[in-house]
């Protein structure tokens, strides 16, 4: 079935959308958090992800919404305000990039396994050293095992749009969890786009109060969380965590379900977009921004008679392994675009061509699976890289094996 | 000379006064004699029920709280061994937002954090340093048993010159290992905060009642405040369980450590060890109670000594800032 | 064939003492072509003074290093143990290491017709009113003797390790023989009198001394274990995020009064209990206000309960308290239950008087201010009734 980018329906008229602004990711984020109306953010530099918190400390000064916003003096600390605040029962809100990110990794390991829900913005940023800004997916990927829910976006109207979608679906009573909403440094944080607000109104029928319940810190519900446990205890919390984390898939199907109904036909599905795949023979899958120029790669090779299409991956955690292995064992041979590392691995390959290839391990006819590694620390992923890596892919579906056959794109070699 | 500060606080006048209900209870794995639970049986008295509770990474948390068991009878959470200032920060300011856009009932709830010499003063005081110059009101307690005590006790930069540990062990080659001068925390938060109004050192069991009314001084004031206890750790220290009580007391008699408030600015000694006050006991008479000073010669007493007369002779404010004073020739 | 041993020891107190015997059964065994190694058992770590620990070793004529490892070495625990050497013989009242672990006997591991060494001055009868009884024979040996305590930096050589590897020769040859023993201690120490005091203590233990010291216990002999081991929930069971229910607020005067942590009640971490004299007491509150485990129950005469169960023994009481002989330290094993004594004392305080004088006994057992540094005993004193001496005057410090 093929879908084309869905403009958002409604008009301005029916109260579902208020106004539009032109913002890039970053403010579109702040946006969502403004109308999420969050209690508690915590705020520290690192580009790319900053202008998030330039963004929100406007909006409050400017009395958009009400927040507490504190400027934390290490991530550590930030992560940590974030964790403790949602223990009380209070939506929280935080971000970083690259480094930072990992500055604080000991609070987001926990956060996860407290079972609190945050809310995280990752701007991805290549991992120091050396210091570079560019975008790198390794930061957001480093908690992929540890319980989080982590998606990425390509559009400054996804992101605002998903850090509603995120605190729904984190804050579901059969998930908790915390959420990182992955954004591609520069390539998303910094491109800015018209982008349709949400009314406040839609967004409170869309997003319900956060409730921990009783799991909530507070005097009338007097609880000890987390004692410390030895050995007779943590296999059973380890099993809690994943247990959760299987629930996520349903409570995400059911988010896109509600949101699609409050604000038109936005996500034809939810854990990933496919464009012009139903008769494709040869097909890119990546997360984030590089969907754009997969897309238009694929609308001129298509007029070429190229049968080619593309699977923009929106949700990393929980990984859609029964839709995306469907999916994928339809076509002749799949490229994964890996905007990572993971030097040493099987392979040598990216994480992300990894995951795909144990999902399409059991398929029953199995694609030719090739990778691609490129756009780290910041460098394009253009239109004629995307036509290279669809040239690359086809070929793999001819010759007997390329399996496990990796290309850096764009590296000067 | 300035007016003497009033904080407006339910002051427990004397030991027959002091509450009688636990809201920290028995039931907890610490060690015989811990005086560092004393330290967390007495806040949360002082406090009362209305509170919120975090500990650290450390003795106070792995002691306490054997999993499926707890002795807090107040709501408490653990949080990470640096994260003592970020956690107490981020409850509070997570109660204030909830209060302010009703979705809590509006009152005083007491957030208080807990961490170890190591958790506050040396990993957690840049997270500390942080709350101290935020707007919530919260109290950041350090128990500071002078080492890592959960890990079967390592130095820490609160360890007192000399003392054994598992990091810092006699040798035949090196007698003293432990070389670094026990860092002065209370006074460095107090001097780099000017609007934190009060930071105070105190020890659970001397004098009586003394910490419990710094306790309820700190959560009255408003704002951060900070309080340092002095917790003697019978494991740590090697010395009886039974002794326990006069450790600290020994401690602060000696002058190694400085018993103050500091309300607003204001330095109150609580006990003043200066030659000008109640003067002090050789520190000797302490540190000859405790296995972990066993392997110390009389020029290591010296050494120290020196160090404690200095501190309380020679600072323009003895105890609490080593500022010596201000010289007018330039070097 | 595996031989397996457990040292059961009073932690920290006891860590550096339980960690030798059990490193040196290995080397002692080893020279004698077997197969050895030995452990703590981990999740005893952190050790707290006083709260029951074990050490292990684990010897094997025929096994390689490795099998031996993976059969003994793979677990927390032991499977079970040929010899189970217990330090202090307090221990004997049954071991509660962590919450949700439930009270065990102290022999809850030893083999049909192994041996549970206990060094104590008490005769066989006495310890057997303590301890569980077990479906099948086993021996119960006598290894006169203290239990030896000291702190971590400064440890005490009183010879008890020495004696106890002679024990375990005697009990159990086949893990080190007694020759074995006198061989390493000489090579090592070079020092005549620890070998001496190892075949003394093996002499001590063997079948023809007199008096027997090694008994056989039958399946009639010891006492019915009521504490039950708890079954721990399934993941399901437990609720999300590592929540725990906070303990129950409760409060009100009288025994048991305060509502206390059901989970893990500690009391079997104490050698020593707090002996109250209610007669002496001045209700000066100094007990109650030091305990660092919340074990007073304030009463409404004023006077002060203790609820034993959660009592860990660490004398601070005894040590603060201004009235001559009103708190004493007793011996753990002069007492069969966790009775209020208040409410005892209440009943009839001339029984409880006598009771409890008899039990304190003529001499105060305690311990320097450096643990290490030996057992101090002084003359015990029987006060009349309602005589109060002031011991010390408490410091009035203007606050």
């Amino acid at each position: 079935m093929t879908v084309t980018m869905e403009k958002p329906k409604s008009g301005m008229s029916d109260g579902v959308y208020e106004r539009e602004e032109l913002l890039n990711g970053c403010q579109a984020v702040a946006q969502g958090v403004c109308l999420a109306d969050v209690d508690v953010i915590a705020a520290y530099p690192i580009r790319p992800y900053t202008e998030v918190m330039d963004a929100l400390s406007k909006l409050i000064a400017d009395g958009a919404f009400d927040a507490e916003y504190i400027i934390a003096d290490s991530e550590h600390s930030q992560f940590e305000i974030v964790k403790h605040a949602s223990s009380v029962n209070a939506r929280a809100f935080g971000g970083s990039s690259g480094t930072g990110w990992m500055y604080g990794m000991e609070a987001l390991t926990v956060t996860a396994t407290d079972r609190l829900p945050p809310m995280f913005v990752v701007g991805n940023r290549a991992l120091d050293d050396p210091g570079a800004f560019g975008v790198e997916h390794n930061d957001a990927m480093a908690v992929r095992d540890l319980g989080w829910l982590l998606c990425w976006v390509t559009t400054p109207q996804e992101a605002l749009e998903h850090v509603l979608i995120g605190y729904r679906v984190a804050e579901d009573k059969n998930v908790r969890m915390p959420m990182a909403l992955a954004i591609d440094g520069a390539f998303l944080t910094h491109s800015q786009h018209i982008v349709k607000i949400p009314s406040v109104a839609a967004a409170k029928k869309f997003l319900p109060q956060y409730d921990l319940a009783e799991r909530r810190l507070h005097p009338d519900n007097p609880i000890s969380v987390a004692p410390q446990a030895n050995e007779d205890w943590v296999m059973e919390i380890r099993r809690q965590n994943w247990e959760a984390a299987k629930r996520a898939r349903g409570v995400i199907k059911e988010a896109y379900k509600e949101f699609n109904a409050i604000f038109g036909e936005r996500y034809a599905q939810p854990y990933f977009d496919e464009y012009m795949t139903d008769d494709a023979e040869t097909v890119l899958i990546g997360v984030g921004t590089v969907a754009a120029p997969g897309r238009t790669a694929v609308k001129r090779l298509r007029e070429k008679g190229h049968k080619v299409g593309y699977v923009n991956l929106r949700w990393f955690r929980p990984f859609p392994t029964e839709e995306l292995r469907a999916c994928l064992s339809r076509f002749k041979s799949v490229g994964v675009v890996d905007r990572d590392f993971a030097h040493g691995s099987p392979d040598n390959c990216g994480i992300l061509m990894h995951e795909i290839r144990s999902c399409l391990y059991p398929a029953k006819n199995r694609p030719a699976i090739v990778n691609f590694i490129g756009g780290l620390g910041g460098r394009d992923l253009s239109i004629a890289d995307a036509q290279k890596m669809f040239d690359i892919t086809a070929q793999a579906a001819k010759k007997d094996s390329m399996d496990g056959y990796i290309t850096w794109i764009g590296l000067r070699e | 000379m300035t007016t003497t500060p009033k904080i407006d606080y339910e002051k427990i006048k004397g030991v027959h006064k002091v509450p009688l209900e636990e809201l920290y209870t028995s039931g907890h794995r610490t060690c015989q004699g811990c005086e560092s639970a004393t330290t967390m049986r007495g806040f949360i008295k002082a406090s009362g029920p209305r509170t919120i509770v975090t500990g650290a990474t450390g003795c106070m948390y792995v002691a306490n709280t054997s999993y499926l068991t707890t002795p807090w009878i107040v709501p408490w959470m653990h949080t990470q061994l640096g994260a003592g200032g970020a956690s107490a920060v981020g409850m509070a300011a997570g109660v204030r937002a909830l209060q302010r856009k009703g979705k809590i009932k509006q009152e005083k709830i007491n957030i208080i954090n807990f961490s170890g010499d190591l958790g506050a003063g040396d990993m957690g005081i840049g997270g500390i340093s942080g709350a101290l110059q935020s707007d919530y009101d919260l109290l950041i307690i350090m128990y500071d048993n002078e080492s890592a005590a959960n890990t079967d006790i390592q130095a820490t930069g609160l360890s007192i010159y000399g003392a054994q540990t598992t990091f810092t062990p006699p040798g035949s080659k090196h007698r003293i290992m432990q070389r670094r001068w026990k860092k002065n925390v209370a006074g460095m938060l107090a001097v780099g905060h000017p609007t934190c109004k009060y930071v105070a050192t105190a020890c659970a069991t001397f004098p009586p009642t003394d910490y419990l009314n710094k306790t309820r001084k700190a959560l009255s004031i408003g704002g951060p405040t900070f309080i340092h206890t002095y917790d003697p750790c019978p494991k740590g220290w090697d010395y009886h369980p039974r002794y326990s009580n006069e450790l600290g007391e020994l401690g602060i008699k000696c002058g190694i450590y400085p018993l103050y408030e500091i309300v607003e600015g204001n330095v109150i000694y609580t006990w003043d060890a200066r030659k000008s006050g109640k003067g002090r006991i050789p520190v000797k008479e302490f540190l000859q109670r405790q296995g972990r000073f066993e392997h110390l010669i009389q020029e290591d007493i010296d050494y120290i000594q020196k160090g404690v007369d200095e501190m309380w002779e020679e600072w323009e404010i003895p105890g609490v800032a080593p500022l010596k004073g201000i010289l007018k020739a330039r070097i | 064939m595996i031989k397996r041993v457990e040292v059961q020891y009073r932690g920290i107190f006891q860590k550096n003492l339980a960690k030798k015997i059990g490193s040196d059964i290995v080397m002692i065994a080893s020279s004698m072509g077997q197969r050895a190694f030995s452990n703590g058992r981990y999740s005893d770590a952190p050790e707290r003074n006083g709260i029951p620990c074990k050490y292990f070793a684990f010897v094997s004529p025929d096994l390689s290093e490795e099998e031996l490892e993976a059969e003994c070495g793979a677990k927390l625990e032991i499977d079970e143990a040929n010899v189970s050497v217990v330090l202090d013989d307090t221990m004997c009242k049954g071991v509660e290491p962590w919450g949700w672990h439930g009270v065990r006997p102290i022999n809850e591991r030893v083999v049909k017709d192994g041996c549970l060494v206990v060094i104590t001055k008490r005769p066989h009868e006495e310890l057997l009113q303590f301890i569980g009884k077990k479906p099948y024979n086993y021996r119960l040996a006598t290894l006169d003797g203290e239990a030896s305590l000291a702190g971590l930096w400064v440890n005490k050589d009183d010879l008890t390790y020495e004696h106890v590897l002679g024990a375990i020769a005697a009990v159990e040859p086949t893990i080190i023989s007694i020759e074995a023993v006198e061989a390493y201690l000489m090579k090592k120490t070079k020092d005549k009198k620890r070998a001496e005091a190892a075949r003394a203590a093996y002499n001590s233990l063997r079948q023809e001394a007199k008096p027997p010291r090694v008994k056989t216990v039958t399946p009639n002999e010891g006492i019915v274990w009521t504490h039950e081991i708890p079954v721990l929930p399934k993941w399901f069971e437990m609720q999300e995020g590592a929540v725990v229910p906070a303990v129950p607020r409760g409060f009100q005067m009288g025994p048991k009064g305060q509502s206390r942590n059901t989970g893990f009640k500690r009391g079997t971490t104490k050698t020593q209990r707090p002996a109250v004299r209610f007669d002496l007491c001045t209700k000066c509150t100094l007990c109650w206000a030091e305990c660092p485990d919340e074990c007073f129950d304030p009463t409404t005469d004023g006077y002060y309960d203790i609820e034993y169960q959660y009592c860990v023994g660490c004398g601070k009481c005894a040590e603060v308290c201004p009235v001559k002989e009103c708190i004493v330290m007793v011996d753990e094993l002069q007492f069969h239950d966790n009775n209020s004594p208040w409410e005892d004392w209440k009943k009839d305080p001339k029984t409880y008087i006598t009771s409890l004088e008899a039990k304190k006994g003529t001499e105060r057992v305690n311990y320097p201010v450096v643990t290490g540094k030996g057992v101090i005993v002084t003359k015990g004193e029987v006060m009349p009734e309602g005589k109060i001496v002031p011991v010390r005057k408490t410091e009035e410090v203007e606050v």
